[in-house]
């Protein structure tokens, strides 16, 4: 598994990164795209004003003619040229003739530039007009811009001036519009365009002086102030400029401003006003964000179908790794004949056919150790047979010659001799039985019948059992230990036979204490199960002794069939137990058993 | 001006006014007036109500005065018929017989004497069987002057508070400050009024009334005085007072300091009122250097109106502060803005800073105050009364006595004549026999609508 | 803008009150100088000297003795005699206070004087500039104006068609030539409260009674009246709702409410109601005789109310009418009635017939020698007051047979005289105010 996760893990890192490069890429060249766009636009809408203050400015020059051409002007003219004039029919003149023209400023000027008629300061009348060094110059010039005082106010317009023909000393129309949201609503701007006005006025920047296309161009939402920075550096660059304004934390809010100077009339041309035109980067940062998004989804639709594609080659892919690793599991289980399929013909194929080339050789390698072990057991089985049998065979074999012999030579001993030898065979003819019965006991162990047995019970039983045989006369004392725990748990077990098992390593330790010593017996309760520990203080085991004691026909004691402690381990193994052995050379030797606690014990809790 | 401006004035509106008016007063019809002013009570003792040409003429509508002053000035009778002095300022008047009022209760001395009590109620005032005795603290022909006011009209309260008169037309419907109508009172004294009612519909401006003539809503309505001359065109007959109204730059407190004195006087001198009167007023009125107009008093030349741009700059030289002051104008007023505006110009001329402003609160006001009276003694105290200015008291009737008043008045400084303007009226050409009378009102008592048939 | 005759101030006005039975002469006596005399002869008898005086001692408190300049300039309607009269009644007054008048370069005071007026008074103005200072002091000195305007009836210029009868400042309703021999020398005049009766003595006009008129009821505005010379008295006076005669000798006037009706036809009476007008040189020589046809007058209006004694014809009522006239036929009379709503109703006994000519409300018949005989005088617009003009009626369409006689102001009255060959027209003049009645006839030579 791990195998595969790890494949998984790079295949989707390569499609991630795949994804959010080609993501970034084009993040790049869309701002790229925009940016020139941007520029593209906001350039034909420089133009696009250039032309509409063009056209308006010729609209208001027409306008301004016609007025200065009207009946009305030429009698004002005419008035004008009589020897005392009386103007003061003619001072609201003026508004009537803008309003017919649509015109926010008109004065009527006469020739020496005094006032006869204006309209958005009625009250100047009489008053000369200012801001115009000579006027009949001016009424030739196309119309331009300038800034218009009156007692409470200035506005910025684009005038024009026109003077009445044919007479000596004509009546000048100086009128125009003003450059104000009305004005710039008439610009055609796109949708997330607008176009702003700054009219220059006085030294520092002020908010009232920002003109917006209407009037609500919220100033609560977009602070006037923001300007300020565009503003004075244009006042003081008297370029053009682009700036970015942020309205917001949100981006989709910023504005791309660019403030164009617009300059008067005169020498000086005075800068009079400042266009600002904005840009909106809302669709921009929208669009990005939509590509962003794009990019996000299709990044992460691209991983997760990598993950899920690359699963499935991983899977395709480990899965002849996974059955090797499963079939090598089993192998190390012991189930050496287990064999993996072989696909194909790629590495991983022939890795396949090589494991199961190795399990094959394994299998017949075991199979000849086995066959190995069998003689090597026959063998020692034959020996032990043998050497079994030759010790009773050879005093019946000297018995029967000494028969033979005293018939021979003294047939009167020959009763006497016969019949002590007689009974040197019956003995002998029974030792051999004796053998013969143990082996044959061994081949007819039973089944063991299992039942809740208290295994303490069973120990005192063998120690009370040989009890005796170790305080017997002749023989040096053996000491009997009971340990004997009583919180020793039930276990499932044919009495009978463990009783067996449990005299058997008696029997081993009494052997291995000629001398004397100490016996212990012992049971505890560990991780739970129940052990039962037989220890001696006798001469111990050596170490190849401990490797084979439990090979059946093996003994390390001159007498004895080497039947014992196999019978024990059988038993043991019968009751799904284990034993072990601990032993060191010189003090003594400890058996093991360990067997497992009683379903219903376990079931009690135990 | 070797004949007296207003003469000049009724004389030239009677003639614009009589063309094919060639048929007897009919009887009948209902006259629709709109008026700018929205009176807001029609009881003539009401003081709080403010002093105006409109209210003047709605009061002589439905109330008498005891006496009346002619053309000429002169006091006649009227409710009263003959007066006699029945000691040092005591002075009796003797009541007409067999008026009543229009709840038909006879006019008694006791009715005027309660209704001239509720108008003066510091006045001592004694009854018997047909006259009244008023004891007062000024002349007789003052006392005169001021009984002949409106304000001095004989009222009787009715029992559900509204004031019965014995003038030619009773209330019938009356909601203050926008509409009153007005029926025929069938028993007056001097004759059932040709008219049967008349609507009156008030707080309209100009233009509205312009339009309310021109669309034959309205027959009678006020005019501009700036407007005077364009409004004449056949089918409307169009009327103007003497110049009774006097427009005045009003500082809104005494004059303080020399600096402001002078800065006043630079103010004063800078007024091109000449020029302004020609242009702004169209010819209306008189620039005007004094309080009252010279028709008058007399001697109103001797107060120059003239523009003096050496002597304003002269006296702004003098000074060593240049404050700004705004001056506020009624905004309703289209005239008046201008009139702001350029006042503004010319003391800018002069190097004084006038802001033309419309609120209320400002350095001084550029105010239009109607004068009180034709007697001008009696003028010129209401006037220092609705300005707030102080006016020393004379004893002496004497043009001289009120030529010191006045430049008393003037030389505080707190108030700069302008022009007195007349009041003026247009009606359709339906409507005769309307008059305006030198104080600025109407009076329709004898006005009725030719019956024209197609 | 007709200048209304019922607006004018209540006449019985005086300062002082005097007894009833003392006022009928007093005033009248006194209106007649007033008008005739004072008013002509104003800047003759009028005092100046003591505003001179006053004046002068005012300046000179001021200036002291000594060299002045002196200018004078009239701002008031002061004619240039009175004005030249002043100017040298001024300087003398000054130079009796020890004032020498020099060039303004010589003088040590620079005096002007204006004078002025306003509505009741002449003001005269002295501004004194002395040393060169650019402080004036100011004197003022005010005298009295005379009031009302000039005009009297000596002063009305002479016409063919129009002569002038009377004229006074109050309205007259009516005036009726009692006596004439080349010209008029006995006149009743009717005005709203009483009827003065004038006679011409050595050249002018002397009030010979005036008797008061009774009446309970106030008049209506717009105030009608007639004055009837009658058969066996001196007058029948008729206003809306009183009938007034005269008895005895000098006559009295007794008043009383009534409502009997007015008579629309003057002439000669022919007995049982009948009028008979002679031929007065007409082709066929016949004369004429109508049933004389009354009237009923609205008491509380103008205006009559329509309602005929006897009938005309089946013609019992007709609309309410300010003035008739009368035109016989041969068979029939043709009625003309001015009704109140601006049209002329002519009314034959058997049809009536609606026109609008465009005249006015009087109207009034005239018999003549001239033309067909008959005449209607007719009020119309004029030039810039109105004009009185005489048709015809050869069928139902009026034919002017005169042109237009114009007046200096509004025809307040327009009735047929007793004589029928004239006719009183009653004007208010325009700029003086006061009201003026003239004779109307017609010329043959016209």
């Amino acid at each position: 598994m791990i195998f595969r996760r790890k494949l998984l893990a790079v295949f989707a890192l390569t499609v991630f990164l795949s994804v959010g490069g080609v993501a970034t890429l084009v993040l790049i060249m869309t701002r790229r795209a925009f940016e020139q766009n941007e520029e593209q636009r906001t350039a034909a809408l420089v133009a696009q004003f250039q032309r509409e203050f063009t056209r308006q400015g010729d609209d208001i020059a027409r306008r301004v003619g016609e007025i200065a051409a009207s009946d009305a002007v030429s009698r004002m003219a005419s008035a004008v040229a009589g020897p005392t004039p009386d103007l003061a029919g003619y001072f609201d003149a003026a508004k009537s003739l803008a309003e017919s023209r649509q015109l926010d400023f008109l004065d009527l000027v006469d020739a020496h530039g005094t006032i006869i008629s204006s309209f958005q300061s009625p009250a100047k009348f009489g008053y000369p007009e200012s801001g115009f060094e000579n006027l009949s110059a001016a009424a030739e010039q196309r119309a331009f811009l300038a800034q218009e005082e009156s007692t409470d106010s200035t506005a910025l317009g684009l005038f024009a001036v026109r003077a009445t023909r044919g007479f000596e000393h004509p009546v000048y129309a100086i009128g125009g519009r003003r450059l104000d949201s009305t004005f710039l609503s008439t610009l055609d701007l796109p949708a997330d365009m607008r176009a702003l006005l700054y009219h220059n006025h006085g030294d520092r920047f002020s908010r009232e002086w920002l003109i917006g296309p209407q009037a609500g161009n919220s100033p609560d939402a977009h602070p006037a102030d923001r300007f300020e920075p565009l503003v004075d550096a244009v006042r003081k660059s008297n370029q053009e400029m682009t700036f970015k304004i942020s309205w917001s934390s949100d981006q989709a809010d910023d504005e791309l401003f660019r403030a164009i100077p617009l300059r008067g009339l005169g020498k000086e041309r005075p800068l009079l006003g400042i266009l600002l035109i904005g840009a909106s980067q809302r669709s921009y940062v929208e669009l990005k964000r939509h590509i962003r998004a794009s990019a996000l989804l299709v990044g992460g639709g691209g991983i997760v179908l990598a993950i899920l594609l690359s699963s499935w080659a991983a899977a395709r892919v480990t899965r002849p790794v996974e059955q090797l690793a499963r079939a090598a599991q089993e192998v190390a289980n012991g189930n050496w004949d287990t064999r993996v399929e072989v696909p194909g013909y790629d590495e991983v194929s022939q890795l396949a056919d090589s494991f199961n080339r190795m399990t094959s050789e394994l299998l017949s390698h075991r199979e000849r150790l086995v066959q190995a072990e069998r003689v090597a057991a026959w063998r020692e089985l034959a020996r032990r047979l043998a050497h079994e049998l030759k010790n009773p065979l050879f005093p019946l074999q000297l018995t029967v010659e000494n028969l033979v012999r005293a018939r021979e030579q003294s047939p009167e001993q020959f009763d006497e001799v016969f019949g002590e030898s007689a009974r040197t065979l019956l003995a002998e003819i029974s030792n051999l039985k004796s053998i013969i019965g143990r082996f044959s006991e061994f081949s007819k162990m039973p089944q063991p019948q299992l039942q809740a047995l208290q295994l303490n019970e069973t120990i005192a039983n063998v120690a009370q059992l040989f009890h005796a045989q170790l305080q017997a006369p002749g023989r040096p004392p053996i000491e009997c230990r009971l340990e004997l725990d009583p919180q020793l748990p039930l276990v499932d077990a044919d009495p009978e036979l463990l009783h067996k098992a449990i005299s058997n390593l008696v029997l081993n330790a009494m052997d291995a204490m000629p001398l004397g010593g100490t016996l212990t017996l012992r049971s505890r309760r560990e991780d739970g199960h129940a052990v039962v520990e037989v220890g001696d203080t006798g001469t111990g085991l050596t170490r190849e002794e401990r490797e084979r004691i439990f090979t059946p026909y093996y003994t390390s004691k001159q007498h004895g069939t080497g039947l014992g402690l196999a019978i024990v381990q059988s038993v043991v193994s019968d009751h799904k137990g284990r034993i072990s052995v601990q032993s060191e050379s010189g003090r003594g030797t400890t058996f093991m058993i360990e067997l497992p606690s009683s379903v219903r014990d376990a079931r009690l809790g135990n | 001006m070797k004949r007296i401006g207003w003469l000049w004035l009724v004389v030239s509106s009677a003639l614009l006014a009589s063309l094919a008016a060639e048929t007897r007063p009919q009887y009948g019809g209902t006259l629709h007036v709109a008026m700018r002013t929205a009176v807001s009570s029609l009881d003539p003792a009401d003081t709080g109500g403010v002093d105006s040409f409109a209210r003047r003429s709605l009061m002589r509508l439905m109330f008498d005065t005891l006496v009346t002053m002619d053309e000429s000035g002169r006091v006649q009778g009227w409710l009263a018929t003959s007066w006699q002095a029945s000691g040092p300022q005591r002075l009796q008047l003797r009541l007409r017989r067999g008026i009543t009022f229009h709840d038909g209760n006879a006019l008694t001395a006791e009715a005027v004497a309660a209704s001239l009590r509720s108008a003066n109620p510091s006045w001592n005032i004694s009854v018997d069987s047909d006259s009244v005795t008023i004891e007062h603290d000024n002349s007789d022909s003052l006392l005169l002057a001021e009984l002949a006011l409106a304000r001095n009209a004989i009222e009787k309260k009715m029992s559900d508070g509204k004031p019965s008169g014995t003038g030619p037309f009773q209330i019938a419907e009356w909601q203050p400050g926008k509409k009153l109508t007005l029926t025929t009172a069938e028993s007056c004294w001097r004759g059932r009024p040709f008219l049967d009612a008349i609507e009156i519909e008030m707080g309209k401006n100009y233009r509205d009334q312009m339009l309310a003539l021109e669309s034959g809503k309205a027959e009678f309505i006020e005019v501009a005085a700036e407007q005077f001359h364009r409004v004449s065109v056949d089918g409307r007959e169009i009327a103007s007072s003497a110049p009774m109204e006097l427009t005045a730059l009003l500082f809104s407190r005494e004059a303080t300091s020399p600096d402001d004195k002078a800065l006043r006087e630079a103010l004063a001198y800078s007024v091109e009122r000449n020029s302004i009167r020609s242009v702004l007023l169209q010819g209306a009125g008189q620039p005007a250097g004094s309080l009252l107009p010279n028709w008058m008093t007399g001697y109103a030349f001797t107060f120059s109106a003239e523009a003096d741009l050496n002597r304003a700059r002269h006296a702004h030289a003098q000074t060593r502060s240049n404050p700004t002051w705004t001056l506020a104008y009624d905004p309703n007023d289209t005239v008046a803005r201008l009139l702001a505006e350029r006042i503004a110009l010319n003391a800018r001329d002069a190097g004084v800073t006038l802001q033309p402003s419309t609120n209320a609160t400002a350095d001084l006001r550029l105010v239009r105050i109607p004068l009180a009276s034709a007697n001008p003694s009696l003028a010129l105290t209401a006037l220092a009364s609705a300005t707030g200015l102080s006016v020393a008291k004379t004893k002496s009737d004497s043009v001289e006595a009120l030529y010191a008043s006045e430049q008393a008045l003037l030389a505080t400084r707190q108030i700069v004549p302008l022009f007195h303007l007349p009041a003026s009226y247009a009606a359709s050409a339906r409507v005769k026999g309307w008059t305006v009378n030198r104080d600025g009102s109407w009076s329709l008592a004898d006005a009725w609508l030719e019956n024209r048939q197609p | 803008m007709r200048i209304a005759v019922y607006n004018s101030a209540i006449p019985d006005v005086t300062a002082n009150t005097v007894p009833r039975a003392t006022r009928s002469i007093l005033p009248f006596i006194f209106r007649l100088c007033f008008f005739l005399i004072v008013v002509s002869c104003l800047a003759a008898a009028t005092d100046w000297s003591v505003p001179e005086q006053q004046l002068a001692r005012k300046i000179v408190a001021i200036t002291g003795p000594g060299a002045v300049s002196l200018s004078v300039e009239n701002r008031s309607s002061l004619s240039r005699r009175d004005n030249d009269i002043v100017q040298n009644g001024l300087r003398s007054a000054l130079e009796g206070t020890g004032l020498r008048f020099v060039k303004p370069e010589q003088s040590a005071a620079n005096l002007t004087i204006f004078l002025s007026e306003n509505a009741s008074s002449y003001v005269w103005v002295a501004q004194i500039q002395q040393g060169g200072g650019a402080e004036l002091a100011v004197v003022i000195v005010s005298t009295p104006r005379a009031a009302g305007g000039s005009s009297a009836g000596e002063a009305v210029p002479l016409s063919l068609r129009k002569t002038p009868l009377w004229a006074q400042e109050s309205p007259i309703l009516d005036v009726a030539v009692l006596e004439e021999g080349a010209t008029p020398v006995h006149l009743a005049v009717l005005d709203a409260e009483r009827v003065s009766l004038y006679r011409m003595q050595g050249g002018r006009w002397q009030q010979e009674q005036a008797m008061e008129i009774s009446h309970a009821r106030p008049w209506p505005r717009d105030l009608r009246g007639r004055l009837i010379p009658g058969r066996d008295h001196l007058l029948d006076v008729y206003l809306p709702g009183v009938l007034c005669h005269t008895a005895g000798s000098p006559p009295a006037l007794s008043c009383r409410e009534s409502d009997d009706p007015w008579p629309l036809v003057s002439g000669a009476t022919g007995g049982n109601d009948l009028a008979v007008f002679p031929s007065a040189g007409l082709a066929n020589g016949a004369s004429t005789v109508v049933p004389r046809t009354a009237a009923f007058f609205a008491p509380t209006r103008n205006f009559f109310t329509g309602v005929l004694t006897p009938a005309v014809g089946k013609f019992a009522i007709v609309p309410h009418f300010y003035s008739a006239a009368l035109v016989p036929r041969e068979k029939y009379s043709l009625w003309l009635f001015a009704t109140t709503d601006g049209q002329v109703h002519m009314v034959d006994g058997i049809s009536d017939q609606t026109s609008k000519f465009g005249w006015g409300s009087d109207i009034a018949n005239l018999k003549t020698s001239c033309g067909a005989g008959w005449q209607v005088l007719a009020t119309g617009p004029g030039i810039s007051a109105d004009s009185v003009r005489a048709h015809e009626f050869p069928d139902r369409d009026p034919v002017a047979v005169s042109s237009a006689v114009e007046f200096p102001g509004a025809v307040t009255a327009l009735w047929t005289e007793a004589r029928s060959d004239s006719a009183v027209a009653v004007v208010r003049n325009r700029e003086t105010g006061s009201y003026e009645a003239y004779r109307l006839a017609v010329a043959c030579s016209q």
